[in-house]
């Protein structure tokens, strides 16, 4: 944030203006650049698709990208925002509105228990810690088949209607199914966006930058990773619910620990450490899959060879990079 | 001095004015839309997995599938509409082939959806298609999608399911007083083939000492040949699909396991046979929807494989392949019945369709929409009894479909 005093400073040019206020307004314009997404894209479908998987890498960015913690098992609060929300439609009977707080609320309490284990670690040990107990989520889904449908998958929570005040909406029209869903993620953006303008925000970011020197300034480090873990989780969590919602049913993969890669890889494309860059991760992966695959069934060599060019230069991703050609966005992340 | 943009943000009006302007234009984009998919062609979406272990059948299936869609179009298509297959790869994920049906319903405009090779994924596919009132015809081997929490009015099941395959190679290969020992693939497929072999034994009156379960996609099945061979079985039943039989068998194969025992599959696959050769699959019975050389017997199987080896270059059809013509062509014989793609009218006509398109007399069964047909069971040659390259098989005995084969309404919940 810059203080301008009265009569001082400079007029910025245009550019650095516009940078500005979009990024001031950065939920705005995230909400309002994924108003326009199921017009832009091919089919409702990927747009939704992108929507769901922008909010669990949005989720996944808090901890990597501004923390500096490399989880290898995301996939267990998206799959477990999932199972949840349709296991309390679907078997408990409640509606969606119940089973969203519930599903969030139980991602939440796992990430604590995953969070309390992990952070305990660093480094490597970090990373094979969340991805084992990922995979032990796994398997409970996998065993526990009367409550999730085991290899089958959860099924039988089709949501086809939606009643706001009294006005049904028909969920399964595309459309109305796309902004009704992206209500929700414009309630994940915002919570996100209001953690990293807290004091948390910056305290979290110090830990990236220097964990020794953030202890020494007396901030309680572990403590503060457990949280952010926990918010992570949360927002992941989101996704989740919204997958649930959007495909009327779960599959076993979701939980897998090729959904979590898949979620590291979105980030590293679109670009961590940057507020808009896991929705264009997910929207380019996601495109790509979408877009080559129908081309040819060898699709993983052509995203895989995009995806070792990023890493190898340009390790910001699509956004970091383009924000770092910007000399107006450098400072304003 | 907060600058211009800041106080229009403050004031409030451009966000009210980006929000009309946008839906203006979300308006204006929308007006082409309603306008589009008014043509005639007739639509039928096929995900299936391009990609993965089960390519190969797939593969099979699309080619069947686009053969039954020709055949009706050299004859004019249907009410004078042509048809269009639209092939999607659902990459064997449950998740994938959901967003692929919603794709296919919703922007291409289907009018039906055939296809999938799994259990979990035609499950997924079908709850997609049921809340959208889309009839959906499946290819793979599932007993879940027959009973009524999966059922729909517009599910069909045209492939064979678990309990009729089993109960039919038991027949042939399990004699009462036997004992029988099982090794199967810990997923839904080898856990519902397991079943019905179980099923089946203890209605023939075979003793079961002992079943071991080996992860999907499992390449080492060193660890299991031992203790199934501790266990002195007369036969063993190895329940798994794709590259697990190929691997499984010639493992066992290599510890000597054919000398003790018979070796008995609930599918005995065409592509994995082809893919390790004669002498590994020598002696080993299984189950099939189809098999080639059923033309000698068969008149509609002789018909059928001409047409395919005039399309394919004189290649033969498979047994997963004949599910992808049987499925289409059955699903468009029900649309030239119904003259067109009404959808309650073709259920109905679908509901009431004898058809024979690949093996003799077919019928969807009214309480489930389980295809009532004939199963095969074939005893793999020894290399020095082939005739070519192609006479994988033997033929032991071909079941005439009956209801008898499937399990009662009223066991998979149906209203009776």
């Amino acid at each position: 944030m810059t203080v301008q005093s009265a009569g001082e400073a400079p007029p910025l040019p245009q550019a650095q203006r516009l940078v500005a206020i979009l990024s001031d307004h950065r939920v705005l314009v995230s909400i309002a650049a994924l108003a326009l997404l199921p017009w832009l894209l091919p089919s409702k479908a990927l747009a939704v698709n992108v929507l769901i998987y922008g909010v669990v890498v949005m989720g996944y960015n808090l901890l990597f990208g501004y923390t500096g913690l490399l989880s290898f098992g995301h996939a267990a609060f998206f799959g477990t925002g999932a199972y949840l929300t349709g296991i309390v439609i679907g078997r408990w009977g409640l509606p969606w509105f119940a089973a969203v707080p519930l599903a969030i609320a139980a991602s939440t309490v796992l990430a604590a228990v995953i969070g309390t284990i992990s952070t305990r670690t660093r480094g490597i040990y970090f990373s094979m810690v969340t991805l084992a107990l990922a995979q032990l989520v796994y398997y409970v889904a996998l065993q526990a088949s009367s409550f999730t449908g085991g290899e089958n998958g959860l099924r039988g929570f089709t949501v086809d209607h939606i009643n706001l005040f009294g006005v049904q909406i028909n969920f399964l029209d595309p459309l109305n199914k796309y902004y009704v869903l992206m209500s929700l993620a414009a309630l994940a953006i915002w919570v996100q966006s209001r953690i990293l303008n807290s004091p948390f925000g910056a305290v979290i970011e110090a830990i990236r930058e220097n964990e020794q020197r953030a202890r020494a300034c007396g901030y309680d480090v572990e403590r503060c990773k457990l949280i952010v873990f926990m918010l992570s989780g949360a927002i992941s969590a989101v996704g989740g619910c919204m997958s649930a919602l959007h495909l009327s049913i779960v599959p076993l993969d979701i939980l897998h620990y090729q959904t979590s890669g898949m979620i590291v890889m979105m980030v590293l494309l679109g670009g961590a450490r940057s507020f808009f860059g896991p929705f264009i991760g997910a929207a380019t992966f996601l495109i790509l899959e979408d877009v080559v695959s129908v081309w040819t069934p060898h699709w993983q060599i052509v995203v895989g060879a995009i995806f070792v060019v990023f890493v190898l230069f340009l390790p910001k991703g699509i956004w970091g990079t383009f924000l770092d050609a910007l000399p107006a966005a450098r400072e304003r992340r | 001095m907060p600058s211009y943009e800041t106080k229009l943000q403050r004031a409030g009006i451009s966000r009210r004015t980006a929000v009309m302007g946008m839906s203006a234009g979300i308006a204006t984009l929308a007006m082409p839309r309603l306008g589009r998919a008014a043509d005639d062609t007739i639509r039928i979406g096929f995900p299936t997995p391009l990609t993965g272990p089960f390519a190969a059948e797939a593969r099979d299936q699309v080619k069947c599938a686009e053969l039954a869609v020709k055949l009706v179009n050299d004859k004019g298509g249907i009410a004078g509409r042509k048809v269009e297959l639209l092939v999607r790869d659902d990459k064997l994920n449950a998740g994938e082939a959901a967003t692929r049906t919603l794709e296919l319903i919703e922007k291409d405009k289907v009018h039906a959806i055939v296809g999938a090779l799994s259990s979990a994924v035609q499950l997924a596919v079908n709850e997609v298609t049921r809340a959208r009132g889309v009839i959906y015809v499946s290819i793979s081997q599932s007993d879940t999608i027959n009973e009524v929490k999966d059922f729909s009015k517009y599910t069909f099941h045209e492939a064979l399911n678990p309990h009729m395959t089993t109960a039919a190679v038991a027949r042939q290969t399990i004699k009462k007083g036997m004992k029988v020992a099982h090794l199967a693939a810990d997923y839904a497929y080898g856990h519902e083939m397991l079943r019905g072999f179980k099923r089946a034994q203890a209605a023939i009156g075979a003793e079961s000492v002992g079943e071991i379960l080996h992860p999907f996609g499992a390449a080492d099945y060193s660890t299991f040949m031992p203790r199934l061979m501790s266990l002195r079985p007369d036969v063993l039943c190895i329940s798994n699909f794709g590259r697990d039989q190929a691997n499984a068998i010639k493992q066992a194969v290599d510890f000597g396991i054919k000398q003790q025992m018979k070796i008995v599959v609930p599918v005995i696959l065409h592509n994995q046979r082809l893919a390790v050769g004669p002498d590994v699959f020598e002696g080993v019975v299984g189950g099939a929807n189809y098999y080639w050389g059923l033309e000698t017997q068969n008149k509609t199987a002789a018909e059928f494989n001409k047409a395919y080896r005039a399309a394919n270059g004189g290649a033969i059809p498979t047994d997963y392949g004949a599910y992808g013509y049987s499925g289409v062509g059955s699903l468009l014989q029900a649309m030239q019945a119904a003259g067109g793609t009404d959808t309650d009218k073709v259920v109905a006509a679908l509901e009431g369709l004898q058809y024979d398109l690949t093996k003799g007399p077919q019928h969807y069964r009214k309480c489930d929409h389980q295809s009532v047909q004939s199963v095969l069971v074939l005893e793999s040659k020894k290399k020095s009894a082939m005739a070519n390259d192609n006479d994988l098989f033997a033929i032991v005995a071909s079941d005439p479909g009956a209801d008898e084969m499937l399990r009662s309404c009223g066991e998979l919940g149906h209203a009776t």
